[in-house]
Parts: C-alpha cells; sequence; structure tokens
C-alpha cells in the first residue's frame, strides 16, 4: 500500500457546483477502487493525498495529472504505508453557500478539519500541515506551537 | 440588298458606329451602339455641336480639326462619363475613339466616319495593375527600409545554401566590402570551434525543408568573435517544398555572457554550500524542502530523495520531532524566522546536538526559505559538564557558608560557657605571681577577641546571604516562582509537576533572602529525594494554623525516611538521610536555624516510598 500527496492548480476557478460534482463523483470512484484520502480546495488552489495498493494509486495518479481542469501538479510524497490513515475519501472547501454541503457525506469546512491522523508518521503529518497551510492560508489552520510549561 | 445588309450589320455592331456631314458635322448614320454612347437619342441632321450628348468640347474641337486637316486620329482609353440611368451611378466608360475623313472621290473632305469602340474593362484592369504596381513599390521600399535600419541582419538563402540576399548591416558588423563574394567569406568568418556544427546544421535544416534557431560565433570588424542568434523560416512554394528561407541574426552576445555569468555564480553559491561542513537546505514558500547540500547526506547516509520535502523531521530525536515540526508549520505560517536546539542522527546512528536555524528571503520571486544546521554537539556537552560542576561548586560553596554560619553559631554557647568558667575561676582563685595576673589578663583578652572574631564570621556570611535583611510583606506566588526559576533545569529532566496553592495565605511577612533559602531547600530536596520510578508530584499550599499563625506545607511523593523517635535529629548538620545523593546535608539544619530564629519550628511526616511532608510554621504561637 501507497500514498500519494500532490499539490496542483485549478485552471479556471471551480464553482460550487463543480465542486459538488467533484465530491460525487471522487466518492464514488475511489469506494469502488478502496481508494481513501482527502483533498483540499480554496482559491484555485488544491492539495490531494490519496492512499490505496499501489497498482490502483499509479494509474490513478497518471489519470489525475492528465486532467484538464488542473496544471501545475506536483508530486510531494509517493511511498509505502503500513496502514491507512483515512477511512474513507472526504474534501474540505469554502462553499459560496455553505448551508447546503453541511450535511453532504465527505464533505468538511476547512476549520473543522481534524488535526492529521496519528498514524501518519510525523514527518507526513508535518507535510499534511503544510499543505492545508499552503491551500486554506494561515487564517484556517492555528499552529500556534504549544511549548511545554515548566 | 446589300445596302441594306450592310446597314443592319452596322446597326447591330457591338462598336459604334456614326457617320458626320459636311463642315457642320451633321448626324448621318448612327447605330444603336453609338446611340448608347451618346446618350441622348440623335436625328440625322442634326449638327454634332448642337446636340454633342455626351461627347465633350475637347473631342468636338478635335473632330472639327481631323475634318479640316483630312488627317485620320485614332484616341486610346478616351474617357466618356456616361449619364447614370436608373440602377447604374455615373461611371466613366473608356473608348478608342477612330476619327476617319471621308472623302467623295478624290474631292476634298466631306465628313467625318465615328467608331467608338469600348475599352472599359481593359481600361480597369490596367488601372488596376498600375495601382498594384505602385503599392508593390510602397511596400518593396518600406520592407527595405526597415530591414536596413532595425539591428539584425537579414538574409535569403536558396536551397543550395547560396546567399540571394544579405542587409547592409552584415557588411557593417563584418567589415567586409560590398564586393565580397558572401557565400565564400561566410563561413570563414564564423568561429572555427562552432563552423562545422552550423554548417551542418543549416545543411540539415534546410534537407529538411524546416526552419532553424542556433547560436555561434561571427568574426566582427574588430576581429573579436561575438555570440550571435541565427534564426530563419522557410518559404514554401506548394506544400513542403522550401524554395528560400528568410532569417536574421541577432547578437546575443552580451545576454550570454550574463547568463554565463549567472551561471556560474549559481555554480559557485551551490559549490560553496555543497563545501561546507554544514547541513544547508532551501524550501519553497509552502515549507517544502528543495533541496539539501552535499553534506546533509553524507551526514545523514540518506539520498535527497530518501530525504523528500519533510523527511528532515525523521532525523530528529522521536522525542523532539513533534515540536520542530509544530514550531516549522507555525514559522511557516508568520515568517517568523525558525530556530532550535535538536539532537540530529548521523549515518551510524548517533544523535549529536545541531542548532537548526532558517529564515525567510522575501523578494520579487516570492518567498523562499534558507536554513542551516550547525553542529553545536561539542559545545553542547562541554556546556553541560561545566553546568554540573558549577552546580555542585555553588553547592559547596553555600554549603560552606552554612558551615561557618552554624559553625560560628554553635561556637558561641562553649564560648559563653568558657567565658562563665573563666570569670568564676578568677574570682574564686588567687595568684600569687604577678606574671600569672598578667596571664589572666591575656586569656581575658584572647577570649574577647575569640568572641569578636565568631560574632563578625556570623555577620559577614548574614550579610553576604542576605540573611538579616529587614522582614517584609511578600506575595509567596512570586518567591517561588522566582526559586522554580532558578530549579527550571531539574524540573523539566525530571518532568515533575508542581502545584502552588497560596489562595489561603498569599503573603507572609519575612525577609526575602530567608524566604528564599527555605523554599529552595525545601523544593529541592523534594525533587532530589524523587522516587526514580514515578515523576514527582510536588504540592505547595500556604495557610493559617488553629494557632492563628500561618505555615507552608510542601508535600512530595519521593522516597520517604525513616523518622527518628524525636524531632531534632533529623536537621543535624551534616546528617544524610540519603546518603547515595549528592549534598552536603546542611541544608535543613539552615532551614531549621532560620525558622527558630524568628520563633518557628519545622514539622516533618513521612512513610518510606510514599513521601514526605515539611511543614513550617513561621512563627511562634
Amino acid at each position: 500500500m501507497i500514498h500519494i500527496v500532490y499539490m496542483s492548480r485549478a485552471v479556471r476557478p471551480l464553482s460550487d457546483q463543480d465542486l459538488q460534482s467533484l465530491l460525487d463523483q471522487c466518492r464514488r470512484d475511489n469506494a469502488a477502487r478502496n481508494v481513501t484520502g482527502v483533498l483540499f480546495y480554496s482559491h484555485g488552489n488544491i492539495a490531494q493525498l490519496i492512499e490505496g495498493e499501489k497498482e490502483v494509486l499509479e494509474p490513478l495518479f497518471e489519470v489525475i495529472s492528465r486532467d484538464g481542469r488542473h496544471s501545475n501538479v506536483v508530486k510531494l510524497v509517493d511511498k509505502p504505508i503500513s496502514t491507512r490513515s483515512f477511512k474513507d475519501w472526504s474534501m474540505a472547501f469554502h462553499p459560496i453557500e455553505p448551508s447546503g454541503f453541511e450535511a453532504l457525506q465527505g464533505f468538511l469546512l476547512p476549520h473543522h478539519l481534524p488535526p492529521p491522523p496519528s498514524s501518519l508518521s510525523i514527518a507526513d503529518a508535518m507535510l499534511v500541515d503544510l499543505v492545508k497551510l499552503a491551500v486554506f492560508g494561515a487564517d484556517a489552520t492555528p499552529s500556534e506551537p504549544t511549548l511545554a510549561h515548566a | 440588298m446589300r445596302e441594306q445588309q450592310l446597314q443592319d450589320i452596322l446597326r447591330h455592331m457591338p462598336a459604334g458606329v456614326a457617320t458626320l456631314q459636311g463642315e457642320a458635322l451633321r448626324f448621318g448614320f448612327v447605330n444603336e451602339a453609338m446611340q448608347a454612347v451618346l446618350g441622348a437619342p440623335v436625328q440625322e441632321g442634326q449638327a454634332v455641336a448642337d446636340h454633342p450628348g455626351t461627347i465633350p468640347a475637347d473631342l468636338l474641337d478635335v473632330m472639327q480639326q481631323v475634318f479640316r486637316s483630312g488627317r485620320p486620329y485614332v484616341a486610346k482609353s478616351y474617357g466618356i462619363p456616361l449619364p447614370a440611368t436608373d440602377d447604374q451611378n455615373p461611371t466613366p466608360r473608356y473608348f478608342d475613339i477612330a476619327l476617319e475623313p471621308v472623302r467623295e472621290g478624290d474631292g476634298p473632305v466631306s465628313g467625318l466616319l465615328l467608331f467608338a469602340m469600348d475599352v472599359t474593362a481593359q481600361e480597369e484592369a490596367r488601372q488596376k495593375a498600375h495601382h498594384l504596381a505602385i503599392e508593390t513599390r510602397r511596400l518593396d521600399t518600406r520592407l527595405r527600409v526597415l530591414t536596413e535600419t532595425v539591428p539584425q541582419i537579414t538574409f535569403t538563402v536558396d536551397a543550395d545554401g547560396r546567399y540571394e540576399y544579405v542587409s547592409p548591416q552584415w557588411y557593417y558588423y563584418t567589415g567586409q566590402p560590398p564586393t565580397a563574394d558572401l557565400n565564400a567569406i561566410w563561413p570563414l568568418l564564423i568561429h572555427p570551434d562552432d563552423r562545422l556544427r552550423v554548417l551542418y546544421q543549416s545543411d540539415s535544416a534546410r534537407a529538411a525543408g524546416i526552419g532553424w534557431s542556433y547560436e555561434y560565433r561571427l568574426r566582427r570588424h574588430d576581429g573579436q568573435y561575438r555570440w550571435l542568434l541565427s534564426r530563419a523560416l522557410p518559404e514554401l512554394h506548394g506544400p513542403d517544398q522550401a524554395v528560400f528561407w528568410h532569417g536574421a541574426l541577432t547578437e546575443v552576445h552580451d545576454q550570454r555572457e550574463l547568463a554565463e555569468a549567472l551561471r556560474r555564480g549559481e555554480a559557485e553559491l551551490r559549490f560553496l554550500a555543497d563545501s561546507i561542513p554544514e547541513l544547508i537546505w532551501t524550501a519553497t514558500a509552502e515549507g517544502f524542502i528543495d533541496y539539501y547540500n552535499e553534506y546533509t547526506a553524507e551526514y545523514s547516509g540518506l539520498t535527497k530523495a530518501e530525504l523528500g520535502p519533510t523527511g528532515w523531521i525523521n532525523l530528529l530525536d522521536p522525542s523532539e520531532q513533534a515540536g520542530a515540526a509544530r514550531r516549522w508549520v507555525h514559522s511557516i505560517a508568520t515568517g517568523e524566522p525558525y530556530e532550535g536546539l535538536f539532537r540530529m542522527r548521523r549515518h551510524d546512528g548517533r544523535y549529536r546536538w545541531h542548532i537548526i536555524r532558517a529564515r525567510q528571503l522575501a523578494d520579487e520571486r516570492g518567498p523562499r526559505w534558507f536554513g542551516a544546521c550547525t553542529d553545536v554537539d561539542d559545545q553542547h556537552r562541554l556546556r553541560e559538564v561545566l553546568q554540573t560542576q558549577y552546580d555542585e561548586l555553588a553547592r559547596t560553596n553555600r554549603d560552606l557558608d552554612t558551615f561557618v554560619y552554624t559553625a560560628s553559631h554553635d561556637l558561641k554557647q562553649p564560648l559563653l560557657n568558657l567565658r562563665g568558667l573563666f570569670d568564676e575561676l578568677r574570682r574564686t582563685a588567687t595568684f600569687d605571681d604577678p606574671e600569672e595576673g598578667e596571664i589572666v589578663g591575656m586569656l581575658d583578652q584572647a577570649l574577647s577577641q575569640l568572641d569578636a572574631t565568631l560574632q563578625e564570621l556570623a555577620e559577614t556570611v548574614e550579610d553576604q546571604r542576605g540573611l538579616s535583611a529587614t522582614p517584609e510583606t511578600l506575595e509567596l506566588r512570586s518567591v517561588a516562582d522566582e526559586v522554580l526559576l532558578g530549579l527550571r533545569t531539574q524540573v523539566q529532566e525530571s518532568g515533575a509537576v508542581i502545584d502552588l496553592d497560596f489562595a489561603a495565605a498569599p503573603t507572609l511577612t519575612y525577609g526575602r533572602a530567608n524566604l528564599r533559602s527555605i523554599l529552595h531547600n525545601l523544593f529541592s530536596n523534594a525533587l532530589k529525594f524523587a522516587d526514580p520510578t514515578r515523576p514527582p508530584h510536588i504540592q505547595v499550599r500556604s495557610g493559617i494554623a488553629n494557632t492563628g499563625q500561618p505555615f507552608l506545607a510542601v508535600q512530595d511523593n519521593g522516597l520517604g525516611m525513616k523518622l527518628p523517635s524525636h524531632r531534632a535529629p533529623v536537621f543535624q548538620p551534616f546528617a544524610r538521610q540519603h546518603p547515595h545523593i549528592a549534598g552536603a546535608g546542611v541544608g535543613m539544619y539552615l532551614v531549621q536555624r532560620i525558622v527558630a530564629s524568628r520563633g518557628g519550628h519545622l514539622e516533618v511526616s513521612s512513610t518510606v516510598g510514599a513521601g514526605t511532608t515539611f511543614t513550617v510554621h513561621w512563627f511562634g504561637a
């Protein structure tokens, strides 16, 4: 089993409807292929972590990187993992009209994102934090270091 | 019959035919085509001067002259403005007009034969061709001015590689005379190192029928070889059949030199970074490492790919990774410089202390991070050793002071006894020898001196330690925090949890140095005598006892001790409860002395293996 993390730029801003259809499509396809992970989207910035079997993920990433809806795809990590860190596939973004999204399966508001699961190595958890920061900016991810108090 | 036939033919001819008779030039025969040319219908016998129709005055004049001179005349492409009809605007139409004098036998000219052949289409084509020629000349001039004005050398080459054209700039640039044979000279002006390549590249581009773009050095008029960029595109005649290549040569020498200098500068910086025996790296604005120097690979034993964008975290001691990662994310979010002291794993598995520093560079290329990890392991270890030795010395020094202080106090009582006994002896005994009396006097003097010396000793230590300071109202919380700050290394190392509860009696009127000394001894004992199997938990509580006097209790979960049957011996000087733990054994003795000097007392209860509670009753009941 491997996981892949990449970042990219949307060719044009995605509307609420685009995002919802992307969410539906990915959840359906990924569930069928047993791919789990999380996608972040904000202001044209895209980042995604996917985990699954190597034979599934590598061709999937090929398809993703050729997708005409985004460009500047930069693969950050592609390495073997022992366990999954995400139980299904979900997506976090700021919809213009959030009310309809709250109830959607697999949708998260960026400030409701849980911290990276502890099953990730610290280096990978930091990578996810940095990716989150790069997509949503500093406001959505308060990351004040908690200093040990004497 | 033939007359009639001839008339019919003439009538329907596509050219205009008319006869003009007599000196007045009266219309005779006028066919249909001529009627159309004249515009208005004319009657036989009318004079042309009276009904000229469309015929301009100058043609009328010429008609008169032809009649008079008897010499025929042909006017080519003569423009006659035809009047507008219902569906046509007035347009000039062009005719070849022939005026033929008519004679009766050999007699004088009796009339004129007028032919008008419409040549409008030919004339229009001719005019169009004329305009085109003018336009072509204009464009040609413009192109020439442009090609001769631009700084580039422009050229045209045919399929065999022969130069059809080269702009004058080539001659200025190379300093060759205009008579120079381009095809022979040009290759000779190319730098010998580039010549074969250029000839081959241009040859293969021409063979393939495609354009080219390459750089080479050409000898300038001053003999210097300068870099030029040669670009050309084919002119296709028919599909895939290139006949000419048109192109331009641009001097790129300075750009190339600059790029070369930049490349060299970058390579030198990289070489510099790779030569430094420190871990040096750069990161993107998002915080992903995109460059590690050679030494990083050497130190860690991992390749750049193995380290990856965040893999440096894996090099740190596992207990430090989470904190280091949080701080890095924080720096990326805020742009604050990153700094920390961490243990980093070497390729052989040994951890060495490093200071990791990174700063953000923000310029027009966007923010980037530059970082370095400096090995401070030797310094760090040396400092640790020095710190331990310093602590030990400070403690010994304090203990010695305490010893002097207590000793001077403790010697006072025997001295007092000695003085009493001596006075008694002097009162009861008699000395006959006057020398003995002198000895008694000297003895008396020596006793007084001893007393003064002891007094001085005690006062000196008291002054130095500030133990004699006048009492003031103190915030227990702030004094306790101050003391804990001094003990923070021990607190951190042991992972101690310290609960401070001064709610019941937040202040105390006491000597500041005394209070500090007491708290220091109680806290450091609680930390020192901790049970190694559990982190120390120290509960500090102030309160008011039943007697109405304030007290302070310090309870730990440490080793505990076996208490002797009566209280006092616990706090004898140099009595040490735990000989395996470092200390001079005077700390608690001093605490007891200080507390006693204010009329208070110290209480202790302890269970071996569970912990000890010291209660300080500050004042006498």
